[in-house]
């Protein structure tokens, strides 16, 4: 086991890293930017080094700051968390350069899921359902009016290098086509250097489904069933739950069967998120690889009793899957996570600042993953997740009113936060009902929706 | 001592910070300890220092004890007046190094003058040497880390007093 974990992020999450360092015996080590400075992950670790100032790219995200951290502390390993590095595929390189264990995916393997068209070609070579599209990267814009007129329009035209909604246009018609290609062009060489687009069918209202996977270094691999995340608002997930009330046991089944081919043949390893979009009929179609823990991984953990944060550091110092885990995964009840952002429930605009009363919810079936704390600031350098509300319940019913109920007594003064929005969500007939699509949210607020047009 | 005199005294040990207060009057005796947070470290490395060629550190320190030496020469330094000194900050995380080679003579010494590009100091990370420059004209009051020793983002190296 490592003799020591140097966590490379902040907040939440590397509050997270160290519950599952201090449960497993390994000293640990935070590092944290100048604005943070009074963090919890700070207070918690056994070590902290500051490794730079407010902004990401000279702290977080500087590899030599945190390699330096690593050598100075004698740290053997890195937890990466989630966002900052943790798909950097040149810093997991760097960590194997210094002898240092990168806790995630291979550097070889995280690069290709990061190149979102080669990582379909690898599922579908295993059978997995893919979304139609073309086959590798568009040549042109013409190339693209052809390919979408085999699958059928809509289609949506993708940047190949990126995600979260940037390089990505619709397009509902041939005559739209030139247009949307050399804009989508542009996007993408502005925010990921490369300008290479692919193209897919585009599903009008769709639910985001993804499953969680984990792999160990011998090969074996496991699926923990799915999540979704269907309440998003500009491709930020508000709420996610486990399991989806769209997925059928069969159909979660077939799929886990064919991603524990696919993943073992990538040779993936550590844990990953595989996301694919539902469309009406039920059909599932794989859009991407997320080679990293998720913010949203707690609700898996409630439905299915394991530790993953705890089975990445395992799998990571080599132990097999039969080790970590007790026996085959079985489900067990429904869970629910709200995001609470900090954020004016007016613009929308974050909210940072002093937290001056805090007092969370607790009691049977709630769990709190946070990082705030009364007299604690909200820095405006960085995301803004106060806190994960996760809530369990026997069935989907009970899941949604724990939420309420945990919603109505979470205290947070001093910040302006998601929870009025979270209230209006679970209490919305179609959430109860499970009827959901990633347009939920422009549907129930389409004053506000229309005023951020 | 009466219980209102004993209130007394445990609130001016809260008011004044001091960790520990005993109190003799005639054939009374109080002692008032305050429970002292252990200090929060910044300085990561255990008191053995840890060589560069890699070799694992003997096990560390228990947490609460603070990394000696940079504590205490930080404390010399703030005798002097601190509103007129100018603090040199380490830009990176590494080990400080107060002279060009193992067995050469510092880059300077307290006392020194230094002007502005003058090296002070080489801090390596990641096997770079990295040579910290000074910013301004002034005289160097204090060196602030050990030879040798870790620092991290921010950490104050050298005190100087500007012209």
């Amino acid at each position: 086991m490592f003799r020591k974990v140097l966590i490379a992020n902040r907040g939440e999450i590397a509050l997270r890293v160290i519950c599952a360092c201090k449960e497993l015996g390994i000293p640990t080590v935070a590092v944290y930017s100048e604005a943070d400075r009074n963090s919890l992950h700070v207070r918690f670790a056994d070590e902290a080094v500051c490794i730079g100032p407010a902004k990401s790219s000279r702290s977080y995200l500087d590899f030599p700051a945190i390699i330096s951290a690593a050598e100075l502390t004698n740290a053997d390993a890195i937890h990466p968390g989630y966002g900052f590095l943790s798909e950097n595929a040149e810093f997991s390189e760097v960590c194997q350069a210094s002898g240092l264990q990168f806790i995630g995916p291979p550097p070889d393997v995280t690069r290709l899921m990061g190149f979102k068209q080669h990582a379909r070609e690898a599922m579908e070579k295993a059978g997995v359902p893919i979304l139609p599209g073309s086959q590798g990267i568009l040549a042109s814009a013409g190339e693209a009016r052809e390919v979408a007129a085999e699958i059928g329009y809509p289609v949506i035209l993708k940047a190949a290098a990126g995600g979260g909604g940037r390089g990505m246009r619709i397009v509902r018609d041939g005559s739209e086509m030139d247009g949307a290609f050399s804009q989508a062009q542009q996007e993408a060489e502005a925010a990921f250097s490369r300008p290479d687009l692919y193209l897919e069918k585009f599903i009008t209202a769709p639910r985001h489904i993804e499953f969680q996977i984990l792999a160990d270094t011998h090969g074996g691999v496991e699926v923990f069933g799915e999540r979704e995340c269907s309440i998003q608002r500009r491709h930020q997930k508000l709420i996610e739950e486990a399991p989806s009330p769209a997925v059928t046991p069969a159909l979660r089944q077939e799929i886990s069967d064919r991603l524990r081919r696919a993943l073992r043949d990538v040779g993936y390893v550590n844990a990953g998120t595989v996301e694919f979009l539902m469309d009406e009929t039920g059909h599932l179609y794989f859009i991407e690889v997320n080679a990293r823990i998720q913010v949203e991984h707690p609700v898996t953990e409630l439905i299915t009793g394991a530790d993953l944060v705890k089975a990445q550091i395992q799998v990571a110092a080599g132990m097999r899957l039969s080790e970590i885990l007790d026996g085959p995964v079985e489900l067990r009840g429904h869970a629910l996570e709200c995001r609470i952002n900090a954020e004016d429930p007016e613009t929308l605009m974050p909210s940072p600042g002093k937290i001056t009363a805090f007092h969370a919810p607790g009691f049977i079936g709630v769990r709190v993953d946070t990082a705030a704390y009364q007299e604690g600031v909200i820095p405006p350098y960085y995301d803004s997740l106060v806190a994960k509300l996760i809530t369990h319940g026997r069935n989907r019913d009970e899941a949604i009113k724990r939420m309420s109920r945990a919603l109505e007594m979470f205290v947070i003064e001093g910040i302006r936060t998601s929870i009025p929005l979270h209230q209006r969500i679970l209490a919305h007939p179609d959430f109860v009902a499970g009827k959901l699509d990633t347009h939920f949210l422009e549907r129930l607020e389409p004053e506000r929706a229309a005023k951020q047009a | 001592m009466d219980l209102k005199e004993i209130k007394e005294l445990v609130q001016v040990v809260i008011d004044s910070g001091v960790a520990e207060l005993e109190v003799t009057r005639g054939d009374s005796k109080v002692r008032i300890r305050r429970q002292v947070e252990a200090p929060r470290q910044e300085i990561v490395i255990p008191a053995q220092a840890v060589s560069a060629a890699g070799q694992p550190a003997a096990a560390p320190a228990p947490n609460p004890a603070p990394a000696a030496g940079p504590a205490e020469a930080q404390e010399a330094a703030q005798a002097e007046p601190e509103d007129d000194l100018h603090f040199v900050k380490s830009p990176i995380v590494g080990t400080f190094y107060e002279a060009p080679a193992p067995d050469a003579e510092p880059f300077v010494k307290v006392g020194d003058h230094i002007s502005p590009g003058q090296v002070l100091c080489i801090i390596e990370s990641m096997k770079l040497m990295n040579e910290i420059e000074a910013e301004i004209s002034g005289t160097i009051v204090a060196k602030l880390v050990e030879n040798g020793k870790p620092v991290e983002y921010g950490q104050a190296l050298f005190s100087v007093r500007p012209d």
